[in-house]
């Protein structure tokens, strides 16, 4: 599972920076296309909901997604890896 | 099994709440808590009044009222009587709920009417700009108080206590996890159940009372609130909150007779 906010959706009011336990959530800097400085995701990964939910098979932790007052914050599946062909020039 | 996300009316977003408004945090701790209590879509129904918080079941899929300002109770007990079958749950705010509709509030509360009512207490009038209600602390400052508030203030989880509800609770937006339990005990338990939710409203309450930022405010809100069970400790021993300070937990919960539960079959 992977940690997205939804540029469409984050107004920017930096809550979720104030509650991760990971402080995964990071002041943004940049304005995005609407005009809003969305935070940054620092190392995401690291989430309990990323990292135990299909274990588990319900939501970890989500106190970010609880707290987002624009519902912006979702997890989304990964693409499953490509395996890649490797040409090797002798 | 559906998930929150078939709760919500998608085409509607982004709603028109201002940035960091707390108003988007309380419908995903009660929406979070109606999956908890797996309730069916077209079997609940949200009724709300006039101002910002009562806009929010125009977000929600189910059917919903959006009534006049005040009135949502009277609505939602008509509502609850000619469809006891149905889950209802009312959003309101503390203008409509404690000011205009003080009345409906109190007399609901004593005929114990088998709903959810939450309301998003923001200490001030949102949606038009800013004045004092019976909520707003005192010496806040709001376009109606420009020295400062000098009234009392309403505890409204005490006063849906006195008045005969058979649960009250209030948290904070802060405070996600224990809202969102509140408000499913609040569903659990048949009767009037109350849960007030401390809003942050940065726009009309925030700017004015050098609380600017959003995460400001909720810092506030994590800092100044006191568990019940402490307080009455502090109490015992003759210590006294200090001003700024609100207490949050439960209130009450008991098992009246309520109006408009449905009996299993006898
Ligand atoms: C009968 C009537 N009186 C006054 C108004 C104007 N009015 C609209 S919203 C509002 C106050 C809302 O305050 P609150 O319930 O705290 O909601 P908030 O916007 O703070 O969430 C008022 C006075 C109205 N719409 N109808
Ligand atoms: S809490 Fe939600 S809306 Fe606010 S900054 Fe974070 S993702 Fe954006
Ligand atoms: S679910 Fe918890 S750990 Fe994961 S990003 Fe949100 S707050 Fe952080
Ligand atoms: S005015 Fe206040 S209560 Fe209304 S949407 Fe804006 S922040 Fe929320
Ligand atoms: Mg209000």
């Amino acid at each position: 599972m992977k940690l997205v906010i939804d540029q469409n959706l984050c107004k920017g009011c930096n809550l979720c920076t104030m509650v991760c336990p990971y402080n995964i959530f990071q002041e943004g800097s940049e304005l995005n296309k609407k005009g809003v400085v969305v935070p940054e995701l620092d190392r995401p990964e690291r989430c309990t909901n990323c990292r135990l939910a299909s274990l588990y098979q319900r939501r970890l932790c989500g106190v970010c997604q609880l707290i987002c007052p624009d519902q912006a914050i979702k997890w989304i599946e990964e693409e499953p890896y490509e395996s890649m062909k490797v040409v090797i020039e002798y | 099994m559906k998930s929150v996300e078939d709760w919500y009316r998608h085409d509607r977003m982004p709603h028109i709440f201002c940035t960091g408004c707390g108003n988007g945090t309380v419908i995903n701790c009660t929406l979070e808590a109606v999956m908890q209590m797996g309730w069916d879509i077209d079997n609940t129904i949200f009724i709300s009044g006039i101002g910002c918080s009562s806009r929010s079941p125009g977000y929600i899929t189910t059917d919903s009222l959006h009534t006049t300002h005040g009135r949502a109770l009277a609505f939602a007990t008509g509502v609850k009587l000619a469809k006891p079958e149905f889950d209802v749950v009312v959003f309101t705010g503390d203008g409509d709920l404690s000011a205009i509709g003080g009345n409906h509030f109190i007399h609901a509360c004593r005929r114990n009417i088998n709903m959810t009512v939450i309301c998003m207490n923001n200490m001030i009038y949102g949606m038009t700009g800013g004045q004092g209600s019976p909520c707003t602390p005192a010496g806040a400052i709001s376009t109606t108080t420009p020295y400062g508030a000098t009234e009392p203030v309403f505890d409204l989880a005490r006063l849906a206590e006195a008045s005969g509800a058979n649960y009250s609770a209030r948290w904070t937006a802060y405070h996600v996890k224990e809202l969102t339990k509140a408000i499913k005990v609040g569903m659990e338990i048949p009767g009037f159940s109350f849960i007030e939710a401390m809003t942050q409203c940065p726009t009309s309450y925030g700017r004015r009372n050098k609380l600017r930022t959003t995460t400001s405010m909720l810092e506030y809100m994590r800092d100044n609130a006191v568990l019940l069970n402490k307080a009455k400790r502090m109490e015992a021993e003759g210590r006294e909150l200090s001003p700024g300070r609100f207490t949050v937990g439960e209130f009450v919960k008991r098992f009246r007779p309520a109006l408009g539960v449905v009996k299993d079959e006898e």
